[in-house]
């Protein structure tokens, strides 16, 4: 199992849609947290204001994309593998394809890792940033880390899983855009319907049960910037945890028993 | 000691039966020519001995286990598959190298096959710019990762330019030397003929012939000509023989499904005198066609399928 561990790991290093990815989340979390950081929100009641512990809040908030790109992660680690072919050698070499899928569930979990700690980087240059400018003029370096520590824990531990839902996902779908399009339509269109229409089925959906694990620290005290999502009565953090588990092995077992079972011709 | 053995082996697709009931082994030591036209179920055979795809029924077997069975299975089969892939931005190296890691096979390996295959300078670039004939090259390398006693081939010579037909035709050859065994599917009888040993006939899913090269050669329906004063006499013991013959004119005797080795023997130990004897037909094409024949006869949508290329080889580079 470690040899195909390692394996896993190394054909991830070895192409460069993986770094594309880990650039893609530096990019895109500097990039929103600067309209955070920057943007000017004069008068507007729903910002809270620069350099409060609830602006570093919504500041590190952006980490979360790191989330959906796990997830992105993931579907591309089993899919890519359909959609190059590349599952001829690799059964070959690992006909018990169960393990195979298993490792990949494994090393997904650390790819997810991975982006949250260049989320959680490149956000607390900006945390740095803002605190070393005195933004606001009250934003010390206390509150900045004490914010750090209530979001991050939440948005790697959902990352580390929406990895491992990914693998799950792609291992049942097979193809690599409709897997990568189902997902990303499912958390940004379907979820949040679902979760206005029926709150109660809603907080067992993937998305929310992500929300439950990221706003660990932030549900305690819900500020106005995240009235969008109260309708919902998000689970408690473990149970959102033991949710997306569930999706991703859940997903995997049941491709297991279809997409990965087929003949490879 | 076969190490190769398929029992009963079937697979249906829906309702097409791509191998029916398919039973042989294959022994240490030989090089095996899978054959047979295309759709005869060459490569579903080869599939379902690397354990790609589930038999409907019946069973594969290398070494006395299926497939999945084997432990670390890169060092004991290697194969060519022809819908094998690559991930176009990951090197030839880092390919070779991700995919011998799974069964403990070292980097330095990885270089030693590139080496062998004629890949060495282009290992460290993206397979996604390697032509056809390269590709298969890198494929070759991959099977010959661990150093394996059985090499499973389907179609290896498409896409190789001709040296590296004539090289890997040499290559099997010491392969197979080396007390190890080589299963190598074509639908190209010339080039086959050059490599094998023996050979498995497919048509439609089933057993068409087998045995040795030598053996499938006597056993073409070939004709012989004979010019005999004694034309009655020789009729009559091709008869006795249960050789049918017939008088073409008064000197001359067409004997059908033979060869020159058997009337000459008959002949000569009867004292009868041979004026001049020619053979027709015996070459492993017609044979092959004879023993393919239902399968050109009744294609799929009642035309005849094209015919298996017969020539000095495929050009380098095509498509498959």
């Amino acid at each position: 199992m470690n040899r195909l561990i390692r394996s896993e790991v190394f054909k991830l290093r070895t192409v460069w849609s993986t770094w594309l990815l880990v650039g893609l989340t530096a990019v895109l979390i500097a990039g929103l947290s600067a309209l955070v950081a920057f943007v000017p929100h004069h008068g507007a009641v729903n910002f809270p204001a620069k350099g409060t512990a609830a602006w570093f809040d919504d500041l590190f908030s952006v980490m979360a994309l790191a989330v959906d790109l796990a997830l992105v992660l993931g579907a591309i680690m089993i899919t890519s593998e359909f959609r190059h072919k590349t599952v001829t050698p690799t059964f070959l070499a690992e006909p018990r394809r169960g393990r195979m899928a298993a490792a990949k569930l494994v090393v997904a979990l650390g790819g997810g890792l991975t982006l949250a700690v260049v989320a959680g980087a490149v956000a607390l240059v900006y945390g740095l940033a803002s605190v070393a400018t005195g933004v606001g003029g009250i934003a010390t370096m206390g509150t900045m880390l004490t914010e750090f520590r209530h979001v991050w824990p939440g948005v790697a531990a959902a990352a580390v899983l929406y990895g491992a839902y990914g693998v799950g996902l792609g291992a049942l779908l097979k193809n690599q855009v409709v897997t990568i399009v189902v997902a990303l339509v499912a958390l940004a269109v379907v979820e949040p319907i679902v979760g206005a229409a029926v709150p109660s089925v809603g907080r067992w959906l993937p998305g929310y049960a992500a929300q439950a694990l990221e706003s660990v620290a932030a549900s305690a005290r819900m500020h106005a910037g995240f009235g969008a999502v109260s309708s919902v009565h998000l689970l408690v953090w473990w149970a959102g945890a033991l949710v997306i588990i569930g999706y991703g092995v859940v997903l995997a077992a049941l491709g297991s028993l279809t997409t990965l079972r087929a003949d490879v011709t | 000691m076969a190490t190769i053995e398929v029992q009963g082996l079937t697979k249906h697709f829906g309702s097409v039966v791509a191998v029916d009931g398919l039973s042989f082994s294959v022994d240490r030591g030989s090089v095996t020519g899978f054959l047979g036209p295309n759709g005869a179920g060459k490569t579903t055979t080869l599939r379902m001995l690397l354990g790609l795809v589930r038999p409907t029924a019946g069973q594969a077997l290398i070494n006395g286990v299926a497939y999945r069975d084997l432990p670390d299975p890169e060092r004991t089969v290697g194969a060519v598959l022809e819908s094998s892939g690559f991930h176009p931005a990951r090197t030839a190296r880092n390919h070779l190298r991700a995919v011998g890691m799974v069964d403990g096979i070292a980097a330095a390996r990885c270089d030693e096959v590139l080496e062998q295959v004629g890949l060495a300078a282009d290992g460290n670039r993206p397979v996604g710019g390697f032509s056809m004939g390269m590709r298969q090259r890198l494929e070759l390398a991959r099977a010959l990762l661990g150093d394996p006693q059985v090499l499973i081939l389907d179609e290896p010579a498409n896409g190789l330019d001709p040296q590296g037909i004539a090289w890997l035709r040499n290559f099997l050859r010491w392969f197979a030397t080396q007390d190890r065994v080589v299963l190598v599917s074509s639908h190209l009888l010339a080039e086959a003929a050059q490599t094998v040993d023996d050979v498995i006939v497919l048509n439609r899913g089933r057993m068409a012939g087998h045995g040795s090269l030598t053996e499938l050669r006597q056993r073409a329906t070939t004709t012989v000509r004979v010019r005999t004063p004694e034309t009655d006499r020789l009729v009559s013991l091709l008869s006795e023989h249960g050789i049918q013959a017939r008088h073409q004119s008064s000197d001359l005797v067409e004997a059908q499904g033979t060869t020159v080795e058997v009337v000459g023997r008959l002949m000569a130990d009867n004292g009868l005198v041979v004026l001049e004897m020619t053979s027709a037909g015996e070459s492993l094409e017609e044979l092959f066609f004879q023993m393919t024949e239902g399968a050109q006869r009744f294609g799929a949508a009642g035309h005849p399928e094209p015919a298996p290329v017969v020539g000095p080889g495929p050009m380098p580079g095509g498509p498959s």
